[in-house]
């Protein structure tokens, strides 16, 4: 049993305008995967993010870091806000300066950090994130893409022990969607626990350890992909749609050119070694 | 705006120490007012416009245009102080009559007026000096290096950052009430430019929240902290800055006179 990073317990959240935003809701992170939150719009992901980063506080139930339940005193909440960090779905959202430089330093000092310190934090930041060459050029006159790097380079820099990234291929094209997914792997290759939500099946499928799925702020199903996405009844009930490798695969059982005893395919390239 | 913007980030002195731009720009101001010299605003508005447009790479067409705007109001505010009015005949070199009212022109307002004028000039220039070369940011920087207070400094940040996502926004209502036809008519118009306004207030508060809660998220706590990003001063600049500073002055204390 792998160590547990993140845990809600029971949460309840309506907002003041009486939706109930999460309704009674538990799930667990494990140090170190890949998480993928699947689920309609105003399903709860976002609300359970900004509780993930005590920005929001249960009505109900508990937010446990490193199982230790979150009290919400200033000092625990720097040290939540340190170890977890949300990339917003709109970078302009998120972005207040039109200085890359700047921009990326307000995290690192905000925990404390010395201006050497975070010089190197930014400049580390802007390395992995590949946005070195445009850091002396000013926000307004970048691309979508590059903002999206910016905003990801300004949680890095803070280092965090989870990352939460709210939708982080919505409104790219495939080219830059790819390049995204990359940095994400990349980043959680180093050990940082990723959690990811998102609209594309195939995308959770082919890149999850374990998805959850959210419906009118509750889960309804959870598990590896395989289970989630063979569950049909599931995918009914939460409107979603079988990734098309999974759909593929399942003709050609059903059609007789692969035995039912072949394991799922979970790549484009694996479903090809099949036929 | 958005041109001269666009031209702050992408001109040949944009490397430049940003302390080294303001403190030319506002010295030469200092000066140039200061000394009651044709001579220095002449040198000036001659040495300023020939950096821009050959050292710096700003097109000559837009920076003639960008000295268009002022000019107008240089010129009505010049010749209001060239003409004065009396009962008696003062010593005009120019004069006409009107209902007992003499107007004319004195040698000494006409000095006065020319130099006024000639002063105000080279200060523009000055500060378009400025405002072309150096980006908004660097402006900041400096001024939170002149201890400004920081509320103003922060308020400052945002704002120019703000200024360009909300006119993203205004740019893309417009396209979509234009493609609805929303501009087909006075009155249509200035009944989508209200839809427009009104909309844009309300999206900057929406984006207002978005912001705070992005700006929590990072740890924020009542105060942006940033970090400036390095600048090195260069000996070379500091000393052309030395050197010709030295010049206008004593061209102000020797080459003065009077125009007329």
């Amino acid at each position: 049993m792998s160590k547990k990073v993140l845990e809600a317990e029971n949460v309840v959240f309506n907002y003041p305008d009486g939706t109930n935003a999460l309704d009674g809701l538990s799930l667990s992170i494990e140090k170190g995967k890949k998480i993928a939150i699947l689920g309609a719009n105003g399903a709860g992901k976002s609300t359970l993010f900004l509780h993930f980063n005590g920005i929001l506080k249960p009505k109900k139930g508990n937010i446990k870091f490193r199982g230790k339940k979150v009290s919400y005193k200033k000092k625990e909440l720097k040290n939540l806000r340190k170890n977890i960090g949300i990339v917003f779905q709109d970078p302009d959202m998120q972005l207040f300066s039109s200085s890359v430089f700047q921009e990326i330093s307000f995290g690192p000092l905000n925990l404390g950090l010395s201006e050497t310190k975070t010089r190197e934090r930014v400049d580390e930041a802007m390395q992995i994130m590949e946005i070195t060459n445009i850091k002396d050029k000013p926000t307004h006159l970048l691309s979508y893409g590059q903002k999206k790097r910016i905003s990801i380079a300004d949680i890095l820099a803070m280092k965090p022990e989870v990352i939460i990234f709210d939708e982080p291929t919505v409104w790219l094209d495939p080219k830059h969607s790819k390049e995204i997914l990359g940095f994400i792997n990349q980043i959680n290759k180093k050990g940082t626990t990723v959690i990811l939500s998102t609209h594309d099946v195939d995308l959770a499928y082919q890149w999850a350890d374990y998805i959850y799925i959210f419906s009118d702020g509750k889960i309804i199903g959870e598990g590896n992909s395989e289970k989630i996405f063979r569950d049909n009844k599931l995918l009914k009930e939460s409107d979603l749609i079988k990734p098309w490798i999974i759909e593929v695969y399942e003709k050609l059982i059903q059609n007789g050119k692969i035995s039912s005893t072949v394991s799922v395919p979970k790549s484009k390239s694996e479903l090809f070694e099949l036929i | 705006m958005i041109d001269i913007d666009q031209y702050a980030y992408n001109n040949n002195f944009s490397s430049f120490h940003p302390l080294e731009k303001s403190f030319f720009a506002l010295f030469t101001i200092l000066i140039t007012l200061t000394a009651n010299s044709f001579m220095t605003s002449i040198i000036v508005i001659a040495v300023i416009s020939l950096m821009l447009i050959t050292a710096a790479g700003i097109p000559f067409k837009f920076y003639l245009k960008l000295l268009f705007i002022p000019l107008s109001f240089l010129i009505i505010a010049s010749i209001t102080a060239v003409v004065s009015f009396s009962r008696e005949l003062n010593n005009y070199f120019f004069y006409f009559e009107l209902g007992g009212w003499f107007f004319g022109l004195e040698s000494k307002s006409l000095n006065t007026a020319v130099l006024l004028f000639l002063k105000s000039f080279a200060s523009i220039c000055c500060l378009y000096f400025l405002t072309l070369t150096t980006p908004v940011l660097e402006i900041i920087s400096v001024l939170r290096k002149f201890k400004l207070p920081e509320i103003v400094i922060e308020l400052m940040m945002l704002i120019y950052r703000f200024i360009f996502v909300l006119l993203d926004t205004a740019d893309l209502i417009r396209t979509s009430q234009l493609s609805r036809l929303g501009y087909s008519s006075i009155k249509k118009s200035f009944f989508s430019i209200a839809k427009l306004i009104s909309n844009l207030f309300i999206r900057a508060y929406y984006r207002a929240q978005g912001l705070l809660t992005a700006l929590v998220a990072r740890g924020y706590d009542g105060k942006i902290r940033v970090l400036e990003r390095k600048y090195s001063f260069s000996y070379k600049n500091i000393m052309i800055i030395i050197l010709f500073e030295t010049f206008l002055i004593i061209i102000s204390i020797f080459g003065g006179g009077n125009f007329v």
